[in-house]
C-alpha cells in the first residue's frame, strides 16, 4: 500500500507544480481568476476531511484495543465527513458550470477543475476504501492482533488529506 | 484531551487561521511564508502523527516529508520569483 500512496503523491506532486510553473507565467490571469472560487467553502471541505483522518485515528485506536463496534462508528463518521466534502465540492462545481466556467475557459480553471475533480475521485476511492474496512470490522474481522487492515486504510485516507492540505492554500489562498 | 484531539484542533486552528489570513486581502510574500509555514506543519501533524510514521523504521517517514518539503519548496520558488 505504501508504494500505491506514494506513486500517487508523486502524481499530485506534479500536478502541483506544473499549477505553479504555470501560474509563473499567467500570474494576473491566475489571481484574476482565484478571486471567484468559494474559499470558504474550501476552508470548510478543509477541517471536513482533517475531521474524517481523525476519526480514522480514533478507529485505528478503538480496534487495537478489540473495539470492533467502536471502530466501525468512527470509520461511519469519516465517511460521512467524505460524503459531506462530496456534496460540497459538488454544489461548488455546479456553480462553476451554472456561470459559464468550464476546464477551456482557461489555465487557471483547467487546473482548478482538473485538480479537484482528480482529488475528488480519490475522496470516493477512500471512501470506498474505508467502507469495506468498517464492513469487516462490523463482522468482526479484525481484532487488536489483527487490525493491518484497518491501518492500511487509515493510510490511504489519510494521504487524501494530506494531498488536500497543500491543495487548498495552493489552488484558493496564495496570490 | 487525548493526543490525537489536541492535534486534531491545532489542524482546525491552522486552517482557520490560513483562511482568515487570507480574508485580509494579502497578498505576495506577505502571506506566502505563513501560509506554506502553516501548510508545512499541518503536513508533517498529518505525517508524523495520524499517520503514525514518526518513529517507524525504514525510509517512509523521510520519503513522505522530503515529498512535502520538495513540493511546498517548489512553490515558494515559482510565487517568489513570478
Amino acid at each position: 500500500m505504501w508504494f500505491f500512496i506514494l506513486a500517487e503523491l508523486l502524481v499530485f506532486g506534479v500536478f502541483f507544480l506544473a499549477y505553479a510553473f504555470a501560474r509563473m507565467r499567467n500570474v494576473e490571469l491566475f489571481n484574476a481568476s482565484q478571486l471567484e472560487l468559494d474559499r470558504l467553502s474550501g476552508a470548510i471541505n478543509t477541517i471536513l476531511l482533517i475531521s474524517g483522518s481523525y476519526f480514522v485515528v480514533r478507529a485505528v485506536d478503538q480496534i487495537r484495543h478489540d473495539q470492533s463496534r467502536a471502530c466501525t462508528h468512527w470509520l461511519i463518521a469519516a465517511m460521512a465527513c467524505g460524503g459531506t466534502f462530496l456534496i460540497l465540492k459538488l454544489v461548488e462545481f455546479g456553480a462553476k458550470f451554472e456561470a459559464g466556467i468550464n476546464m477551456s475557459t482557461n489555465t487557471f480553471f483547467m487546473f482548478y477543475l482538473g485538480l479537484g475533480f482528480f482529488h475528488f475521485m480519490h475522496v470516493i476511492l477512500g471512501m470506498v476504501i474505508l467502507g469495506a474496512v468498517a464492513l469487516k470490522a462490523w463482522k468482526g474481522g479484525y481484532s487488536a492482533s489483527n487490525y493491518g487492515g484497518v491501518e492500511t486504510g487509515a493510510a490511504y485516507w489519510h494521504m487524501v488529506d494530506l494531498v488536500w492540505i497543500v491543495l487548498f492554500p495552493l489552488i484558493y489562498i496564495l496570490n | 484531551m487525548t493526543a490525537a484531539t489536541f492535534q486534531w484542533l491545532t489542524l482546525v486552528t491552522l486552517t482557520a487561521l490560513t483562511f482568515s489570513v487570507a480574508e485580509t486581502g494579502l497578498s505576495g510574500s506577505s502571506i506566502l511564508i505563513p501560509v506554506l509555514l502553516a501548510t508545512l506543519l499541518k503536513g508533517r501533524l498529518v505525517i508524523d502523527r495520524f499517520m503514525a510514521l514518526q518513529g517507524v523504521s525504514g525510509p517512509w517517514r523521510w520519503v513522505v516529508l522530503g515529498w512535502l518539503l520538495l513540493v511546498l519548496g517548489l512553490i515558494a520558488y515559482t510565487f517568489l520569483y513570478s
